[in-house]
């Protein structure tokens, strides 16, 4: 796997060719060398050649002096001696020759050196005969002792002569033998060389054809592509732009025209022409936003007005992002949609929110007003009622006080449906004020409401901390008391209420109750009690407004209570569940979202 | 721009009264609590005047030996109250040592002169304490009943709620506003 | 002292209402004086004469024609010579948002009518204690805040 990795990498590519340049470098430089090699021996060989045929000339320029002298020695005529001295000469000539062949040879020199003190003494001796052979005759003592010792100098002159062309002719073959050496070698190394670089272009060749393969694949699919872009901007009614925002070249694809009623590329693409077609009305705007987005790089979804050719008006949606390619340059790259069909969906829609809103505002202002001034004449009663029992009360008959009783119950039970209704309907008005508070002091202040009714029934309550959030502070309080309430309100004749209040923290997506569309974060918070309890059948229906489970008789109450409690819990986006069991106790459940915004 | 004032009234008192006493040129020695120990007898024309002119500083000359009593025992309270090496003194034992008089005495002759008893009047000062201090210090509700004696928040928050019918925290909010707004003017 | 008498006033323009508020402090032991006044405008008008005895109290009912208590309490705020009456909303609602608003505006009490006599009895004689309390024991009246 990495070793494709390595043979895809450009770098491969590139190291294949600077080895293969190296190589043939290489070649030429081991063929040149190889070439001036096979210059060198020839040259050696030349030379060697060269040495010996001195040193033969020389030879022969000594016997020539030695046949001179024994010929005048013999004969005492002088003609023999002219050879003799011109040998001398031609000994010091060829002599010298011989000594610049071998000055770069050390062994030779040496050499030399011998052959120069054996040919000066065998002159000396020479000569040193042919003038005692003047005085003397060739038969005297003296001169044959020196012909002698002359015959045996001229034997070490052979000798040396014949070891100095031995040794030539030894350094040639030496140099034969490696020049040979060296030639064998050579070619092979040259070829191996050769092929490895024919295998690595080869490689090469192989991966950049490859490679132009491919290319040819991405064009095509490229070409395919640009072509299904086309389609899709016809068919989605958008049409993509760039900018390249160095050059302030545009770029508008082809159905960019067509949205504005033109066949493709049927004016220059520029900001100036396009905004021709802008909406006179949305110009400054559309300008400003432009220059916003050239400034910060991205433009967020903008909506304008344009006139198309056939003068229709149409909604244009613009985004647009910048975008730096692989030279360096910064490109805006966006997208223009034809939005009308929706901007008008959302105009109409608007305007029935409006209208909706305005009849809940009208029906919560009827609540409100009906139930409060439905409170003055019923408070009056009372009052004048009481005012009476306190006053009347002795003057009265037995059944008028029964009825006096019966005035006050009904007229109580008003008081309490009218006081909730105005509960409720105050939950549900527009204005709602979220507020960072505390839920432990809400909680308080629920508890201390109910101050009254906990000490009558020697009710226990317990609650774990509860969470500091950003809710409406009267609806929230309002909440844990009409909870607390409902729990001493159904718990046991006989039994002192015990309310347990625990909060956690929880995901969403974790608890089976809430719907799973969402991914918030919820505290929830729950309210158990040792209560009379109900039938689970029945969880669901106790929050509907109006839904009492038992006699009015039984249990004071309005069946407005907890769907106050759900109201105000919908309120803050959150839910509310009840969970019971008959005789055992209830169980209330709250998500109150962390975030409500 | 906002000026924070602290003051002490009782130093604000003694000084306005030094002046109008010296003014009607009355010798006197102020023995505290409330009380001066007038060296001569004034004559009834200058009483009434200096009557008059301390009642513009709200400084009333109490006339009877029970209201004389009852304005100590209030000061007693007072004091108690605002300071902390008192706060765990029981009231009854201290206004009767401080005061000289069974507490059963200083409660009944209390309740006759102010229509209200003296454990609602200790309520009472204790929450224009609390009040006070919320409005004007960086104490938390937590270290507030600390100081006060109150076994937890929830306790003070009762008495709170019990006394004036709000929650603290409402009580907070309101003055926030109320300030919000004066400063706006 | 020849004032030795606690001076009320109440404004509203239910009928009932004043009756029943001035049958309340006669049958109270403390010894008040009580005008009521019809709507706002009337309550105006008198406490605008500069000779007006103020009173101690000012009870305003919230819903009035022509001119409704938050109005007159915008305009008693407004005026540094009411500074001693001690405000009281004298209504029907008890709605938590109302209830603050007035005290941020500067009333110092909140009263829901109460719908018995007794405890309308009660109330009312609390509000003049506490506001006597006020007066005699030096308290801060800024922070005098009290719902019944």
């Amino acid at each position: 796997m990495k070793l494709s990795k390595i043979y895809k990498s450009a770098i491969f590519l590139k190291s294949i060719f600077v080895v293969s340049i190296f190589a043939i470098f290489f070649i030429s430089a081991v063929t040149f060398k190889h070439i001036s090699l096979l210059d060198n021996s020839s040259k050696w060989v030349n030379h060697s050649y060269d040495i010996n045929l001195e040193l033969e000339r020389l030879m022969s320029y000594i016997k020539d002096a030695e046949t001179g002298q024994r010929g005048f020695l013999i004969t005492k005529d002088s003609t023999f001696l002219v050879p003799y001295i011109q040998s001398k000469n031609k000994i010091n000539q060829s002599f010298a020759k011989v000594k610049k062949y071998t000055k770069d040879n050390p062994a030779q020199e040496n050499n030399l050196r011998k052959l120069e003190f054996y040919i000066s003494k065998r002159q000396n001796y020479l000569s040193l005969a042919l003038h005692l052979s003047l005085k003397k005759s060739i038969t005297d003592k003296e001169v044959k002792e020196k012909l002698v010792i002359g015959k045996q100098t001229m034997d070490s002159i052979r000798n040396q002569v014949d070891k100095m062309i031995l040794f030539e002719k030894k350094t040639l073959k030496g140099r034969e033998l490696y020049y040979k050496d060296t030639i064998k070698v050579t070619p092979i190394f040259v070829y191996i060389t050769l092929l490895i670089t024919l295998m690595l272009i080869s490689i090469s060749y192989i991966r950049i054809t490859r490679d132009l393969e491919k290319l040819q694949i991405s064009n095509n699919s490229l070409v395919v592509l640009n072509e299904s872009n086309n389609l899709a901007e016809i068919v989605g009614s958008f049409g993509s732009w760039q900018l390249n925002v160095d050059t302030k070249e545009y770029t508008f694809s082809d159905n960019s025209y067509r949205l504005l009623g033109y066949e493709p590329k049927a004016f220059f693409a520029s900001q100036e022409n396009f905004m021709k077609y802008i909406h006179p009305d949305d110009l400054s705007a559309f300008r400003d936003a432009s220059s916003k987005m050239i400034e910060n790089g991205t433009m967020s979804p903008f909506t304008y007005r344009v006139i198309r050719k056939d003068k229709k008006v149409r909604y244009f949606r613009t985004t647009a992002r910048i975008v730096t390619n692989k030279s360096g340059e910064e490109i805006l790259i966006g997208t223009t949609s034809d939005v009308t069909e929706e901007v008008l969906a959302s105009l109409s829609l608007e305007q029935q929110n409006i209208e909706l809103e305005a009849s809940n505002k009208e029906l919560v202002a009827f609540n409100y007003v009906a139930s409060h001034d439905l409170q003055e004449p019923l408070r009056k009663i009372q009052t004048f009622v009481s005012r009476l029992a306190d006053k009347e009360y002795d003057n009265l008959s037995e059944s008028g006080k029964e009825f006096m009783t019966r005035i006050n119950n009904s007229v109580e039970r008003m008081r309490i449906l009218i006081d909730d209704l105005l509960q409720y309907s105050r939950t549900t008005k527009i204005e709602k004020v979220f507020e960072s508070t505390d839920l432990n002091d809400l909680f308080e202040n629920a508890k201390s409401d109910l101050l009254q009714s906990i000490e009558e029934k020697n009710a226990v309550i317990k609650n774990e901390k509860l969470p500091t959030m950003t809710v409406i502070p009267f609806q929230i309080q309002q909440l844990f008391a009409n909870l607390i309430g409902n729990s001493l309100k159904y718990s046991k004749a006989d039994i002192a209420p015990k309310i347990k209040i625990s909060c956690k923290r929880v995901i969403a997506f974790e608890e089976e109750l809430i719907p799973k569309k969402t991914k918030d974060k919820f505290y929830k918070i729950t309210f158990t009690d040792n209560g009379i309890g109900f039938e689970q059948e029945y969880a669901e229906k106790i929050f509907i407004l109006f839904n009492r489970l038992h006699n009015k008789n039984e249990y004071v109450g309005t069946g407005i209570g907890l769907a106050i409690c759900k109201k105000i819990v919908e309120n803050h986006k959150g839910f509310i569940f009840a969970e019971g069991k008959p005789n055992v106790g209830a169980t209330f459940t709250i998500y109150l979202p962390e975030d409500n915004h | 721009m906002k000026i924070f004032i602290k003051f002490d009234f009782n130093t604000v008192c003694r000084k306005v009264l030094e002046e109008k006493l010296i003014k009607h040129n009355i010798k006197y020695r102020i023995l505290g609590f409330g009380e001066v120990d007038v060296l001569e007898r004034i004559p009834s024309s200058v009483l009434s005047a200096l009557t008059e002119e301390l009642k513009e500083y709200g400084i009333d000359i109490i006339e009877n030996q029970k209201s004389v009593l009852v304005q100590k025992i209030k000061d007693a309270i007072i004091e108690m109250i605002h300071s902390p090496e008192l706060v765990n003194v029981k009231s009854s034992v201290y206004l009767a040592e401080k005061l000289s008089h069974s507490y059963g005495y200083l409660s009944n002759l209390f309740s006759d002169i102010t229509y209200t008893s003296i454990e609602n009047y200790i309520i009472l000062q204790k929450i224009e304490y609390a009040k006070q201090l919320i409005v004007s210090s960086d104490l938390s509700l937590t270290e507030i009943a600390f100081q006060l004696n109150y076994s937890s928040v929830a306790h003070l928050s009762t008495q709170f709620k019990n006394v004036t019918g709000i929650t603290p925290s409402a009580f907070q909010r309101i003055i926030t506003k109320r300030r919000e707004i004066a400063t706006k003017k | 002292m020849d004032k030795d008498y606690i001076h009320i006033i109440l404004a509203d323009d239910d009928e009932d209402d004043r009756m029943l508020f001035t049958d309340a402090f006669e049958e109270m032991k403390i010894n008040t004086k009580v005008n009521t006044f019809n709507d706002g405008v009337e309550l105006m008008d008198y406490l605008n004469n500069p000779n007006a005895v103020l009173p101690n109290v000012l009870f305003l009912d919230l819903n009035m024609p022509k001119k409704n208590g938050i109005e007159c309490l915008n305009e008693i705020k407004k005026d540094d010579r009411f500074n001693d009456i001690a405000i009281a909303i004298f209504s029907t609602s008890s709605s938590e948002e109302h209830i603050e608003e007035t005290f941020v505006l500067g009333a110092n009490i909140y009263i829901k009518k109460p719908s018995d006599f007794t405890t309308l009895k009660k109330v009312l004689s609390d509000v003049v204690t506490i506001n006597w309390q006020y007066y005699t024991s030096g308290l801060n009246r800024d922070n005098f805040l009290l719902r019944l």
